[in-house]
C-alpha cells in the first residue's frame, strides 16, 4: 500500500473514532471537560487537577448524581499552551458535547478560552490569576468562577504580613509572567497605598540557571524582606543565590513555591524564617481532610503540595450542588447564580456533596464550605478567601496567623 | 557600582559560561566530524541529570554520579547514532538538523514516561560564600569550575594527544582526504558519539545540581550552546568552549543596561555582529564556502 | 463537531501559508530559516495593535502586518547573505528569540507577559459563528492568492533563477547575477506571507501573547514542508494538513491506548511527532509529494 493511501485510511479512521463515541451518547449524563495543564509549565498540578476532578466527580455519582444525571469527566491536555487549550476546548465542546468547562488553569489558557464557554453559554472554572478576567467585558456575563484568589488580593495579603511583621524595607522579585508580576504588583499598590516604599524591583526570566545578578541588584537596595510572585523551581534558585551572600533578609513567598518540596531543595537552614501566604480554609475543614486523604489514597500524591487540584476538586462539587439545586436543564446564567449563591454564607454550612445533596433535596439553602478555602465569590465570581501566613522552623512549614482582607 | 559589583558581575558570567561550556562543546563535536548542529543535545543533557540523580541518591558520592552521569550519556548519545543518524549522515544537513530535532524529541517522551514531569532535586546543602572585599567566591562554584576544567582538559587531551583524537580532526577538517590517507570513519565517529554523549551527561548532571532535573532541563542550554558554538566558530572546540564564556560574561556586565530580559537577546545579538564581521566564527579559518 | 472541524481548517490553513512561505524559502530557494516563529508573532502583534490601539479597519492592519514583517525579514535577509546553511539556521532561530523578548520587554506597547485578549474577530458586530466562518472564508482567499503568486512567481525565469541559487550559487554569480539580492527578496517576501498569518492567527485566538511564538511552532512548520514535500506547493499543503493530523489526532488516540495515563500520553505525544521526522527524514525526505532528488549538499 502507498504512503497516500496509508494516510487516507489513517485520517479516515482516526476522525470516526470521536462519532463512534458520541453515538453512546445517553441520557441521565452531564459531561464535564477537564482541560488541564498536563504537560508544559504547568504540569507539576495537572494531572493532580484531573485526579481530583475524577475523584471529585465520583464522589458525587456515589452519592447518586447531581439532579438525576451522572456526571462524565472528559480530559483534555491543555499543554499549558492558549493555543493548545483552544484546541482542546473547542474539540471538548464540539466532539464530546461537553456542559461545561473546569480545571482551566493560567491566565493564558483562560483569556483564551474565555469567549469560546461564554460563546457556547457554559460554566469556566478556572484557577488564573490576571486580573484581566475578573472585569468586563471579558467575563461579562458571569459566567467564569475564579478559584484562586486573584494576583491582586495575594498582593494585599502579603502587604498586610509585612506590615503585621514589621518590615519597612521591602523589595520585589517577580517571575517574568502574568502571575508572578501580578502578585508583585499587588503587593505595590497596596503597600504604596499606606505610605511606604519598596526599595528595588526585578523581573527575572524563566528557566535561567541562576538569578545571582538579579538577586545581587536587589540586595544591593538592602531590604529588610523580599516578597516574590514565583514558582518552585526559580524561587530555590534564588534563595540559593541569596543564601550564598550570606546578606541578612526574610522573604515572603507563595504558598504554591513555598512547601515541603521547596525546604527539600535548600535544607532547613536556608528555608528558616521563610513566610509562606496562601489561601485556606478553616482550620481542619472536613472537606480539606476528607478529599487530602483520598487523594492521597487514590493517587499517591500529596495534596498538600498542589493547591490547584483541591481548588480543581471544590469546582466538581460546586457544580454538582448547582445542578442539584437547579436541575440540568436549567440556562448557565441560572445555574451560574446558584453556584454563586452556593459559595457565599447564608446557608446551612456543607463540607461534603452528599449532606449539600440531602439538604438541597429538602429545600434548604446551603452554603459551601471549600476545601481549598472559603469560596464567598465577589461579583466577579472571584473567591475571597482568608489567607494564611506559614513561617519555616525546623524544616517545617507551621501556621502563625490567618489574614482576613 | 561598585569594583566589587563588577567582579561578582564578571565571576557570575563565567560561571553561567562554564554552564554552557560543555554543552557547547557537545555541539561543536558533533559539527566536526558530522557537519550537523545536533538539536538533540539539549535533551541528552536532560538524561544526564536524571542518571547522575540515581547514581548520587544510590551512591551519595558526586563523583560516582558524575560517572554515572558520562556513562548514560555515551550510552544515549551512541543509541542516537547507530539508531537514527548512521543512516542519513551523508545527507543533506536540513536532514540531519530535523533528525536531530526528531531525536531529541523522542528522548524527552522517554524521559516524560519513565519518570514524569515533575521537577526533582539533588538533597545537597547549599554553602555561604566567602566575602572578600564584597567580592563573593563560592566553593560549589570552584567545584563547578574544577569539573568543568576537568572535562575540558581530558576531552582536549583525547583530541590533541592521541591518535584517535588526530584522526578525528583530521575528519573534522577534510573529510574526503583523511577517508582517502586510510582514516577509518567509522572508528571515529563512534568514539565522537561517546564522547559527546558523556560530555552531555556531565553537563546535564551539574545543571541538575544547580537547579532541577527534569525532561525539558536541557532544552534551555540548547539555544545558548548554539550560540557559544557559533561564535567560536561551530567545528571548533576550544571556540565553543571560549565562545560560552565569553557569552556568558558579555551578558552578565549588560545587564544593569539592558535589563534582564534583553540580557537574553544579547547572546543572539552578538552571534550576529559576531558572524557579520568573521562569518566563519571566531576561532575557525575561513573554509571553502560560498 | 462541526466547530470543531471548523477551528482544524483555520488551523490547517494558517499552517498551510506558514509552510508556502518556509518552501519559497527553503524549498525553492535553499535557504533555512529558522526563524518562522518570530515572523509569525510579529505579524499577529502589528494587527492586533493596529486594530486596538489605533483603531485601523482589519484590511489594512493585514496589510501593514505584512509590510513590517517583510520590512524585518531585510535585515536579517543582509546579514544571511554570508553564512552557511548551517549557521543561517542558528542565526534566524536567534532572530526568532530576539524577536520574541522584544515583545516581552516591550509592554508599554505589547502588554508584554500579560498578553492582548479581546482581540477583535472579524466582524465584532456579527456572532462569533459568523466571525469564524468569514475568517475562514478569507483565509481560503488568502491561500489561493498566496498559491497564485507563487505558482507564477516560481514558474517564471524569477523561479528558475532562484531555484538555480539553491543548486549552484557559484554558478548563478558566475552568469553575472547577484544571488544576494534575490535571497533578501525571497525573505522578504516569505515574511510577508508569514506576517499575513500571523494577521489571521491573531483575530481567530482573539488572545496572543508572546509565549505562543516559541521556536517549537518553527519546528512544526518545517515538519510541514518536509512531510509534504519541498518545492511542491501541493507539498505545502499536505504537510501542513499531515501536521494538524498528528498534533491533533494524538488527541484520540487517548480513547485507542486506553491502558496509558494522561500524563504519559502527552509525552507519548512528543514521542511520536519525534519518530515521525526521524522516519521520515530516513525513509522520504523528499516527502510525500516531492521529486526524489539525491546527492549531499
Amino acid at each position: 500500500m502507498d504512503r497516500r493511501k496509508f494516510v487516507t485510511l489513517t485520517s479516515a479512521a482516526l476522525g470516526l473514532a470521536p462519532w463512534a463515541r458520541s453515538s453512546w451518547a445517553q441520557q441521565g449524563v452531564f459531561r464535564i471537560g477537564s482541560l488541564n495543564p498536563i504537560t508544559g509549565a504547568g504540569s507539576p498540578y495537572g494531572t493532580g487537577m484531573l485526579k481530583a476532578i475524577q475523584i471529585g466527580s465520583a464522589e458525587v455519582n456515589d452519592a447518586g448524581g447531581a439532579g438525576g444525571v451522572k456526571l462524565e469527566v472528559y480530559a483534555e491536555d491543555s499543554q499549558t499552551s492558549p493555543q493548545a487549550a483552544v484546541l482542546g476546548a473547542k474539540k471538548l465542546i464540539g466532539v464530546n458535547q461537553v456542559r461545561a468547562m473546569l480545571g482551566v488553569w493560567s491566565s493564558g489558557e483562560s483569556l483564551a478560552v474565555i469567549p469560546l464557554t461564554n460563546d457556547a453559554g457554559m460554566i469556566l472554572m478556572n484557577t488564573a490569576g490576571a486580573p484581566a478576567l475578573s472585569a468586563p467585558p471579558v467575563n461579562a456575563k458571569l459566567l467564569s468562577f475564579r478559584l484562586q484568589a486573584t494576583n491582586d488580593r495575594f498582593g494585599r495579603a502579603f502587604a498586610q504580613i509585612a506590615k503585621r511583621e514589621g518590615f519597612k524595607r521591602p523589595a520585589l522579585m517577580a517571575f517574568n509572567n502574568a502571575s508572578g508580576i501580578g502578585n508583585t504588583e499587588g503587593f505595590r499598590k497596596a503597600w504604596e497605598a499606606q505610605g511606604g516604599q519598596i526599595v528595588a524591583s526585578v523581573v527575572y526570566e524563566p528557566n535561567r540557571p541562576t538569578y545571582r545578578s538579579e538577586v545581587q541588584q536587589v540586595l544591593r537596595a538592602n531590604p529588610d524582606v523580599i516578597v516574590t510572585g514565583s514558582y518552585l523551581t526559580d524561587t530555590e534558585l534564588l534563595l540559593r543565590a541569596w543564601y550564598e551572600t550570606g546578606q541578612q533578609v526574610r522573604w515572603i513567598v507563595p504558598g504554591w513555591a513555598a512547601g515541603p518540596d521547596l525546604i527539600k531543595a535548600v535544607g532547613s537552614q536556608v528555608a528558616e524564617g521563610m513566610i509562606s501566604v496562601e489561601s485556606i480554609s478553616d482550620e481542619g475543614a472536613p472537606s480539606y481532610e476528607s478529599f487530602v486523604s483520598r487523594f492521597l489514597q487514590q493517587t499517591g500524591m500529596r495534596a498538600q503540595d498542589n493547591v490547584y487540584a483541591t481548588m480543581a476538586y471544590d469546582e466538581v462539587i460546586l457544580l454538582a450542588l448547582g445542578l442539584q439545586a437547579v436541575g440540568p436543564n436549567a440556562t448557565s446564567a441560572v445555574l451560574a447564580a446558584k453556584i454563586h449563591e452556593l459559595g457565599n454564607p447564608g446557608g446551612t454550612e456543607v463540607y461534603r456533596y452528599a449532606d449539600g445533596k440531602k439538604l438541597l433535596a429538602a429545600g434548604k439553602k446551603v452554603t459551601y464550605v471549600g476545601a481549598s478555602s472559603r469560596l464567598n465569590f465577589d461579583q466577579y465570581n472571584d473567591v475571597t478567601p482568608d489567607f494564611a501566613a506559614s513561617f519555616a522552623q525546623s524544616g517545617q512549614f507551621v501556621r502563625k496567623y490567618v489574614v482576613k482582607l | 557600582m561598585t569594583f566589587a559589583d563588577i567582579v561578582n558581575l564578571t565571576l557570575n558570567g563565567l560561571i553561567s559560561g562554564m554552564l554552557v561550556a560543555l554543552p557547547a562543546l557537545a555541539v561543536s563535536l558533533v559539527y566536526g566530524l558530522a557537519r550537523f548542529p545536533n538539536a538533540a543535545t539539549g535533551d541528552v543533557v536532560s538524561t544526564g541529570g536524571y542518571a547522575g540523580l540515581f547514581a548520587y541518591t544510590a551512591s551519595g558520592s558526586l563523583l560516582a554520579a558524575g560517572a554515572g552521569a558520562a556513562a548514560i550519556g555515551a550510552l544515549v548519545g551512541l543509541a542516537s547514532y547507530y539508531l537514527a543518524f548512521r543512516a542519513i549522515l551523508r545527507r543533506s544537513v536540513i536532514t540531519s538538523l530535523l533528525t536531530s530535532i526528531g531525536v531529541g524529541f523522542v528522548i524527552r517522551a522517554l524521559l516524560g514516561v519513565m519518570f514524569g514531569h515533575q521537577p526533582r532535586t539533588f538533597d545537597m546543602p547549599i554553602t555561604r560564600a566567602a566575602r572578600w572585599h564584597g567580592v563573593m567566591l563560592n566553593p560549589t562554584d570552584g567545584q563547578l569550575v574544577l569539573v568543568t576544567l576537568a572535562v575540558l582538559a581530558i576531552v582536549f587531551t583525547l583530541l590533541y594527544g592521541t591518535s584517535m583524537g588526530r584522526k578525528m580532526r583530521a575528519l573534522a577538517d577534510d573529510a574526503d582526504l583523511a577517508r582517502v590517507s586510510g582514516i577509518g570513519v567509522e572508528r571515529s565517529m563512534v568514539t565522537m558519539w561517546a564522547l559527546t554523549g558523556a560530555v552531555c551527561g556531565i553537563a546535564g548532571m551539574m545543571v541538575g545540581v544547580r537547579t532541577v532535573v527534569s525532561p525539558d532541563a536541557g532544552w534551555d542550554t540548547l539555544l545558548p550552546a548554539f550560540a557559544a558554538a557559533v561564535v567560536g566558530g561551530l567545528g571548533n572546540p576550544l571556540g565553543a568552549v571560549v565562545g560560552a564564556i565569553l557569552l556568558g560574561v558579555l551578558q552578565e556586565w549588560s545587564t544593569p543596561l539592558v535589563g534582564f530580559v534583553y540580557k537574553i537577546a544579547l547572546a543572539y545579538v552578538v552571534m550576529l555582529v559576531v558572524l557579520l564581521i568573521r562569518p566563519q566564527g571566531l576561532f575557525n579559518r575561513v573554509q571553502g564556502v560560498r | 463537531m462541526l466547530d470543531y472541524a471548523l477551528t482544524l481548517a483555520v488551523v490547517t490553513l494558517i499552517y498551510v501559508l506558514l509552510a508556502f512561505a518556509l518552501d519559497l524559502q527553503y524549498g525553492f530557494t535553499g535557504m533555512i530559516n529558522f526563524g518562522v516563529a518570530g515572523f509569525f508573532g510579529a505579524g499577529a502583534y502589528t494587527s492586533a495593535l493596529l486594530t486596538m490601539r489605533a483603531g485601523w479597519p482589519a484590511p489594512f492592519a493585514f496589510a501593514a502586518a505584512m509590510v513590517v514583517c517583510g520590512a524585518i525579514a531585510w535585515p536579517l535577509g543582509k546579514i544571511a547573505l554570508r553564512l552557511r546553511d548551517d549557521y543561517l539556521a542558528i542565526v534566524t532561530l536567534g532572530f526568532s528569540e530576539i524577536i520574541r523578548l522584544v515583545l516581552v520587554q516591550e509592554q508599554w506597547l505589547t502588554n508584554g507577559v500579560q498578553g492582548i485578549p479581546g482581540v477583535p474577530r472579524l466582524w465584532p458586530t456579527w456572532t462569533t459563528a459568523h466571525s469564524e466562518l468569514f475568517l475562514l472564508g478569507m483565509l481560503c482567499v488568502a491561500n489561493v492568492a498566496v498559491v497564485l503568486f507563487l505558482r507564477h512567481l516560481t514558474h517564471s525565469p524569477y523561479g528558475r533563477l532562484i531555484q538555480a541559487i539553491r543548486d549552484d550559487e557559484v554558478a548563478v554569480k558566475a552568469l553575472g547575477k547577484n544571488p544576494a539580492r534575490f535571497k533578501t527578496q525571497v525573505l522578504v517576501i516569505g515574511g510577508a506571507i508569514t506576517g499575513l498569518a500571523g494577521a489571521f492567527f491573531a483575530h481567530y485566538m482573539t488572545y496572543i501573547v508572546p509565549d505562543q511564538f516559541v521556536p517549537l511552532i518553527t519546528f512544526y512548520v518545517w515538519m510541514a514542508v518536509i512531510m509534504g514535500g519541498v518545492a511542491r506547493l501541493s507539498g505545502s499543503v499536505a504537510g501542513a494538513a499531515l501536521l494538524v493530523l498528528f498534533l491533533e489526532g494524538s488527541r484520540f488516540l487517548r480513547g485507542v491506548l486506553p491502558w496509558v495515563s494522561d500524563d504519559a500520553m502527552a509525552s507519548v505525544q512528543i514521542g511520536a511527532v519525534g519518530l515521525v521526522l526521524i522516519l521520515f527524514m530516513r525513509w522520504r525526505p523528499e516527502g510525500l509529494f516531492g521529486r526524489a532528488r539525491e546527492g549531499s549538499r
